[in-house]
This record gives C-alpha cells, sequence and structure tokens, in this order.
C-alpha cells in the first residue's frame, strides 16, 4: 500500500538530512509501526505523506502511484493521514466534522451525494461514533475525540490510514480501544501505517515494526525480531532489557533505572 | 441556522434600511419614504430621500455586508475568532494612500478612494512579502506578526505625512481615519456595491476550503488541500474586499470582529453559512450605526467608525465574560 | 589619601562644579524682562515692559490682525517678521516670512532679533510665549476673536508704537466705517445664510466667531447663530432642514458645492445662490471690517430693495 523507496527528507537550510535514504513497505491488511527515539525521522515520514515536504531522493508510493506525481486531492482519495495534535478554531457539530472527511472528491459545492453518505455512514460504523454524531467537538474526551477524528479518515474512503502518535494522551482504556480498531481496520483490509514511542503496545499489536535510528532503519521485521535488548539499548541509548510478558507473550521492553549516560 | 433564523436576519435588516431611510434632522414616515422613493410627494422629501439619504444607506449597506463577510473567512483561514481586516495591513495601508493624497492636495472624490484602495493592496502584499521572508507564507501567526509590522510601520508614515502637512489638511485627514458614510454618491456607490458583492460571492465559492482550513495546517493538508495556495489566494480575496470598503467609508472598526460571532452565535456552521449570514448582520449593523451616527448629537454628526467602536467595547467584554 | 580616595575627591569636586555651573546658567536662562516701564497687562495675564522704556523698534507680528494694524498705525518698517498668511497691505509681502503664527517656529522669530513679539491669544501659543519670555524677548498676546476686538487693541498697539492717539484714531474709524453699515436699512426678518467653511467634516461658522457678527452687521443672519462654538460641525441633512436663503464660500468651495450632488439636496444650491466671498477680505477682523460687511451686504441683499 505504503512504500517508500531509498527515501531522504530533508528540511530546509539543514545540514543533514532528517530522513537518509530509508525503504520500508507498509502493505495492505497489516498494521506496520514506525518506532524510534526523538528525532530518528519518524514525523518527518509523516510530514512528507502530507505533502509538506519534498523528496530530496527516493520517492513514497501510494498504492502504486508515486506520490510526488499525484495531485493532493488523489493522494487525499487514497491515503489518510491522522496528524498528532488537532484543535479546530470553531467547534463544530461531530457528523459535520467526519463529513468534512468527503473534501477530496467534491467539487466546489459538492452536495451529500449518495455515494458521500455511505461513505460517511460506513466511517461512523467501523470507527463506532454514533452516540456522539449530534455533540459538538469541544465536548469530547480525549479518546472519544481521537475515534472522532480517525472516523473522518475513514470518510475520505482510501484503503491506507497513517496515524502520527495515536495513542499518545489517552488512558489505558481508550490505548486499547483505538488499537482494537486498527486491528479491526487490518483485518478489513486497510493499509495501517502508525509512528509511535509506545512499544510494548505496538510490539502487541503490530504486524511490522520499523526501527529508525537518525534517519536510517535500524532494524526492522516482526516484533519479536525488531525487540531485542542490543540493538534497542544502542538506538535508544539507555540501559534496558527486553522480558517476554507470560500473560500475553509478546515482548516487552524494561528501562533500568540508575546506570544511564544520560 | 433554521429557515426562522434567516429570517430574523432578513427582517433585521429591512427594518434596518427602512430606520435609515427615515430617521435624521427631518424624520419621514415610512409613508413618505416610500413615496419619496418613487418620485412622488414633497420635493423636499424627495431630494432628501433619495439624494442624501439613499446613497448612505446604500454605502453602509455595502461596507457593513462586505466587512462582515472578510472577518469570517479571515477568522477561518487564521483560525482565529479574533481575527478581523485591519490587523492584516488593510487599515494601515489604506490609510497611508489616503492620509498622503490629503495632505498632497490630491483628495478629489475620484482620487481619495483610489489612492486608499492603492495604499492597502500595498500593505497587503507587504504582509505577504514579509511572511515570506519569514519563512512561513501560510502560517496565521506568522501572517499575524507581519500585519503588525507593517501595521506599525504604516502608522509611523503617518504620522510624519500629518505632521509635517499644511495644517488646513490635517482634519480633513483626520476625519477621513474616523470613518463615514457621508460623503456617498451613487457613482461611487455603485463601483464598491459590484465589487463587494464579487468579493463575497468568491469567499462562498470557497467555502468548503475555509471549512478544512479551518481545522488546521496538517488536517486540511491531510484531507488534500494545498494550505500554502488557499491560504494565500483567501487572505488576498478577504483582504482586498475589507480595502474596498475602507476606500469607499474610511476605517470602520470592529464590524469584521464582532459580526461574524454573532452570525455563529446564530447557529451558523459552515464558513459558508458564516460568511452569508454575516454579510447580512454586518449590513444590518453598520445601517444602524450610521442612523445613530447621524442623529444622536445633532446637528453634529459622529464619526462612523466611533459609533462601531462604541458597540464594540460592550461586546468585547461580553464574549470575555461568556468565553470563562 | 590612598590613590583610590584620591580618585573619588576629585571627581566628586568635578561633579559638585559642574553641578554648580549648568544651575548658574539656568539661572540665567530663566531671565524675564524685568526692566523697562509697563506697557500693559496682556491677554495672557502677562506683564508686558519694553526694555529701556522706548518704542519698539524691531516687531515681529504673528497675527494677521495685528500686521494690518501695524501697517495702518504707520509703524510698517519697523515690521522684521510677519507670518506666512499676512498678506495685507500689500507692503507686507516685503516683510520677512517667519512661518505659522500658530505654534510658530521660536527660533526663526528669534533669528529676527526682535524687541517685541506680537502673538494670537490661543492655547497653541502659550509654550512659545514661554520660550520667548524666557530669552528676554518681550511678548504681546493679544485676542482677536471678535469685531470689538480691534478697537479694543489698536490703542494697545499704538502705545506700544510710541502713538496711542494714531491708535484710538484707527479705532474709531473702524467703528465708523461698521456704524455707517450698520446704519443702513434692514429688513425685520434677515435672510439667513450658510456660511461654508469645510467639506469633510462639513463645518460652518456659529454665534461664536466674529463672521457671524460681521453677518449681523451687514443686515443678514448666521443659520446657525444658535450654535454657540465659532466653527461646529453640521450635518448636510441639518442644512437641508434649516434651508438657508444662499450660501457663502470661497470660490474653490462654491465650484465644488455645485459639482456635487449630495448639496443638490439644500434648495439654495438647487436655485443656484451659491455666494463666492472675498476670503482676504472677510477673512479676519483686521481694518478692513467695514468694507468687508459692505461686500457681505452687496452680495446678499443685491436683490433687496435698498
Amino acid at each position: 500500500m505504503i512504500r517508500a523507496e531509498e527515501l531522504v527528507l530533508r528540511y530546509p537550510g539543514a545540514a543533514e538530512p532528517a530522513v537518509r535514504g530509508i525503504t520500508f513497505d507498509a502493505p495492505a491488511g497489516r498494521i506496520t509501526a514506525i518506532v524510534g527515539p526523538n528525532g530518528s525521522g519518524k514525523s518527518t515520514i509523516v510530514r512528507g505523506l502530507l505533502g509538506r515536504m519534498v523528496p530530496e531522493r527516493g520517492r513514497l508510493v501510494l498504492d502504486g502511484a508515486d506520490v510526488a506525481v499525484l495531485a493532493r486531492r488523489d493522494v487525499a482519495a487514497r491515503v489518510a493521514v491522522v496528524p498528532q495534535r488537532e484543535e479546530p478554531a470553531f467547534p463544530m457539530e461531530v457528523r459535520d466534522f467526519i463529513a468534512l472527511g468527503r473534501y477530496p472528491h467534491g467539487g466546489a459545492f459538492a452536495g451529500r451525494t449518495a455515494a458521500d453518505r455511505a461513505a460517511v455512514a460506513r466511517a461512523v460504523a467501523l470507527a463506532d461514533v454514533g452516540p456522539f454524531l449530534g455533540r459538538r467537538t469541544d465536548a469530547l474526551s480525549g479518546g472519544e475525540w481521537q475515534r472522532v477524528r480517525i472516523a473522518r479518515a475513514l470518510a475520505q474512503g482510501g484503503r491506507a490510514l497513517v496515524l502520527d502518535e495515536p495513542t499518545t494522551f489517552l488512558d489505558i482504556a481508550h490505548e486499547m480501544a483505538v488499537f482494537e480498531l486498527l486491528d479491526t481496520l487490518a483485518r478489513e483490509g486497510m493499509g495501517v501505517l502508525l509512528v509511535s514511542h509506545q512499544l510494548n503496545l505496538v510490539a502487541r499489536f503490530a504486524d511490522r515494526m520499523v526501527l529508525l535510528h537518525h534517519g536510517v532503519i535500524a532494524a526492522a521485521g516482526t516484533p519479536a525480531e525488531v525487540m531485542r535488548g542490543d540493538v534497542l539499548e544502542r538506538v535508544y541509548e539507555w540501559p534496558l532489557v527486553v522480558a517476554r510478558d507470560p500473560a500475553v507473550g509478546a515482548p516487552v521492553l524494561v528501562p533500568l533505572r540508575g546506570r544511564g549516560t544520560r | 441556522m433554521t429557515a426562522r433564523h434567516w429570517w430574523l436576519l432578513l427582517l433585521a435588516l429591512a427594518l434596518a434600511v427602512m430606520a435609515g431611510l427615515a430617521g435624521g434632522s427631518v424624520p419621514l414616515s415610512p409613508v413618505e419614504v416610500w413615496r419619496a422613493l418613487g418620485g412622488a410627494g414633497d420635493a423636499h422629501a424627495i431630494s432628501i430621500v433619495q439624494g442624501l439619504r439613499l446613497p448612505r444607506v446604500a454605502l453602509a449597506l455595502v461596507v457593513g455586508a462586505g466587512l462582515a463577510a472578510s472577518g469570517s473567512a479571515l477568522q477561518a483561514t487564521l483560525r482565529n475568532p479574533l481575527a478581523e481586516p485591519y490587523l492584516l495591513g488593510v487599515s494601515g495601508g489604506a490609510a497611508v494612500g489616503a492620509v498622503l493624497s490629503v495632505v498632497l492636495g490630491l483628495s478629489s472624490p475620484g482620487l481619495l478612494p483610489l489612492a486608499a484602495f492603492g495604499g492597502a493592496t500595498l500593505a497587503v502584499l507587504l504582509v505577504l512579502l514579509v511572511a515570506r521572508a519569514a519563512g512561513a507564507q501560510a502560517d496565521p501567526r506568522v501572517l499575524l506578526m507581519a500585519g503588525v509590522v507593517v501595521g506599525a510601520f504604516c502608522n509611523a508614515a503617518i504620522m510624519v505625512a500629518l505632521a509635517t502637512a499644511p495644517e488646513n489638511t490635517v482634519r480633513g485627514a483626520l476625519w477621513w481615519m474616523m470613518g463615514s458614510v457621508g460623503d456617498a454618491q451613487w457613482h461611487g456607490v455603485r463601483w464598491i456595491a459590484l465589487y463587494v458583492a464579487l468579493g463575497i460571492a468568491l469567499l462562498v465559492w470557497w467555502g468548503r476550503d475555509l471549512d478544512v482550513l479551518a481545522l488546521g495546517e496538517d488536517a486540511a493538508a491531510s484531507l488534500g488541500l494545498d494550505v500554502e495556495r488557499a491560504t494565500r489566494r483567501i487572505y488576498l480575496a478577504a483582504s482586498l474586499l475589507a480595502a474596498a470598503t475602507v476606500a469607499g467609508a474610511g476605517l470602520i472598526g470592529f464590524v469584521g470582529l464582532m459580526v461574524p460571532a454573532i452570525a455563529r452565535a446564530l447557529g451558523a456552521r459552515t464558513t459558508r453559512q458564516t460568511v452569508v449570514a454575516a454579510s447580512i448582520a454586518g449590513a444590518a449593523l453598520v445601517v444602524a450605526a450610521d442612523l445613530v451616527a447621524r442623529t444622536v448629537l445633532r446637528p453634529a454628526e459622529l464619526p462612523l467608525g466611533a459609533v462601531t467602536a462604541l458597540i464594540g467595547v460592550p461586546f468585547f467584554l461580553w464574549r470575555l465574560r461568556s468565553a470563562r | 589619601m590612598s590613590a583610590q580616595r584620591q580618585i573619588i575627591a576629585r571627581s566628586s569636586s568635578l561633579a559638585v562644579g559642574l553641578a554648580l555651573a549648568v544651575a548658574a546658567l539656568g539661572a540665567c536662562a530663566t531671565a524675564e524682562p524685568t526692566a523697562g516701564r509697563i506697557l500693559t497687562i496682556d491677554d495672557f495675564g502677562d506683564t508686558v515692559r519694553l526694555a529701556s522704556g522706548a518704542p519698539a523698534t524691531r516687531i515681529v507680528s504673528l497675527n494677521p490682525v495685528t500686521t494690518e494694524l501695524l501697517f495702518a498705525l504707520g509703524a510698517g518698517d519697523r515690521l522684521v517678521g510677519r507670518t506666512h498668511w499676512d498678506l495685507f497691505p500689500e507692503a507686507a509681502r516685503a516683510v520677512h516670512d517667519v512661518g505659522d503664527g500658530m505654534g510658530p517656529n521660536v527660533e526663526a522669530v528669534l533669528g529676527r532679533t526682535p524687541d517685541l513679539v506680537v502673538l494670537y491669544a490661543s492655547e497653541s501659543n502659550r509654550v512659545a510665549v514661554a520660550q520667548l519670555r524666557a530669552a528676554g524677548i518681550a511678548t504681546l498676546t493679544l485676542r482677536t476673536d471678535h469685531v470689538a476686538d480691534l478697537a479694543r487693541i489698536a490703542p494697545i498697539l499704538g502705545a506700544a508704537v510710541g502713538d496711542s492717539v494714531r491708535g484710538v484714531l484707527v479705532a474709531d474709524t473702524v467703528n465708523a466705517a461698521l456704524a455707517a453699515v450698520r446704519a443702513l436699512p434692514r429688513a425685520s426678518s434677515p435672510r439667513q445664510v450658510l456660511w461654508h467653511v469645510w467639506d469633510a467634516p462639513l463645518m460652518t461658522i456659529g454665534a461664536g466667531s466674529y463672521l457671524s457678527e460681521l453677518l449681523d452687521i451687514a443686515g443678514a443672519a448666521n443659520v446657525f447663530g444658535d450654535l454657540a462654538a465659532p466653527s461646529p460641525q453640521v450635518s448636510m441633512e441639518e442644512v437641508a432642514r434649516r434651508d438657508p436663503y444662499a450660501i457663502l464660500a470661497s470660490p474653490k468651495s462654491a465650484a465644488t458645492i455645485r459639482a456635487h450632488p449630495g448639496w443638490q439636496a439644500v434648495r439654495a444650491v438647487r436655485e443656484g445662490r451659491v455666494l463666492e466671498v472675498d476670503t482676504m477680505l472677510v477673512g479676519r477682523p483686521g481694518v478692513r471690517m467695514g468694507e468687508a460687511a459692505r461686500h457681505l451686504r452687496r452680495l446678499i441683499l443685491s436683490d433687496a430693495p435698498r
């Protein structure tokens, strides 16, 4: 679905590129997670997908088409990006908010066509936000707000979904709910690409992980392959151990105290 | 917004227009106004209604609609409920153009508005250039700061112009800056009306883009909008729309700031609804304000900008309280 | 004393010495003219003394009225400075122009080395008066707002130039000319006239201005004579409502009024009674007030039965 080929992304005026030639693949029907410490280039890749940065070299490919070549609207119709934070200046009703997800599909006066209504209904059902439709966006809890944003992204109608740090400010129940939703979406055939720093949760849900370090890939593969103590310690520059959680059988990262260099 | 709200707004506008045509130093009844409009009845009344009041009310209507629509669009684009056209260089630039033309003695009724419009346009472009030089042409905060910078520069230029101007021109320059529809003439009003109608139509056309922009830069980009281009074109359209109103009537503050909030309080949901509702409400407000300006301290005429500012201050306080 | 102490002691003495010197200079600078005989107490309440008691020989006049008056008193050759607007009589043009009369350029005035400066009694001249007096120059500040002011100040100026008798004579001549116009036949309900002063905002003359008095002397009436201010701002509608017989304006403003569609709402404009005034003649309550009153009477009452 989403593929990076030798991707190089540099911020204007920077001495070094933030992303230095990485190649990865986020296929349909799977959850792929990009992880790494702050400054490793994770969010830069999201900016590349948003069209806010043009690749210096290499390319981002979406469903077979080069993102740099497609019109923004066509990109938006194929992949929905849920940015890290969002705060609308003027609160609106949730149903209007979700309906804005159809923007890539209509002209200046696009009414609610049958296709639009169907797409919105499907998105509302998948994200399970039906009970909130009449509420205002400034009256939702953190978890509800996140699900509503995902609903809008789903309404865009694409088959790929990218999320930048989707559960950073959520409590356990909401975190799990969001990840369960992503899991469901992947089972339905969507390609889910996730940027997160919550390694343990990601390790339980992701099918593939890509570990970034200073703009290059330090490790890639299944969670079991990537979650190895020596690799993670080198990348995160902190002493840690990787244990196996007996309850669910997933790898768990445990940072150690006291002997760090930072 | 329900149909009832729309009818209420239109009714308010109709009442304001009627009051504006009937009220003044020579109070007339609605019947007399109606007959005078048709050219029948007392010659005195006809000349007052057709010659003096009709052009004023028409200009006030057009200016109010234009400023309110511009404010609605800018608040959505800059994602800030406190944004208004005057913050972004329009008022400063127009004032420089107008003051210079008055001070240099080139202030005929045809030249003054053109000078004001030219000054406003230059200031708006300057703001865009300053924002681009700062490297962030679409960032609302950078645009607002650039607007403050350009505004400060314009104020300095105005002070220099007024300090070195011949004494008998200073009064005229100051009067222009305080805003008035008293100089309305049909010829000029027609042009401004055309311009404002075009501007509002354009903003309505771009309504969906505005809705998406108001979500935030990243969200808008993820929905497929070219954020930089859209911000730039909407900012230009809204600012030039405001510039046209300033060229016609001087500086009339608070309308672009208050009226969009009123429209939203009445239930306008999408930006499109806000722009249209605000246009109607803004027109009614400025027509009413002009009536107050020319009757409350008879026989003198208050500057229109002073009346709208006096309404604006308690409005602001009310907003601050209800926001807590 | 240690080296450090020496430095402190030296710098302190230096500082004290400097302070004393500055204070001494300051004391010199505030010398006001305290010698010479008292001429009068002027309209700012200041005591006017001419240095060395002799009449003034180098006069700067910062008011068109006093400039005219000084020429009428035969003291025109003693004028060394006038304002930019003092263009009567013809000989005044030869006198050096020092700029504005309200908020004048004090340096330019001082550059003419006057022994008397005559100013107009407006609040904007307070600072200039203080600065001139601090420089030791005699200032005479006179109000010239009303018709009666000319007869009042003519003897004072006459005394300043050493010819009080002539001052009284000038006052009597002007008063006689005005009385002659007043005595002419007048209608029981005089024609109401609008005096147009400025366009944006629309300003006219109120009862507080000498022009309103002049209208009265000429046998007409000010349509806004009920307003006390000298130059109130009014709305066009109010003008239309009061329906004046005619409008008085400068030639340039008259052309604008005739061309402006908004003014057509006023009957006087529609019926072609926009009258062009000689603004140089009527513009100030000077020595030609009698002639000014006649001019107005001719303009306004030209078709009335004499």
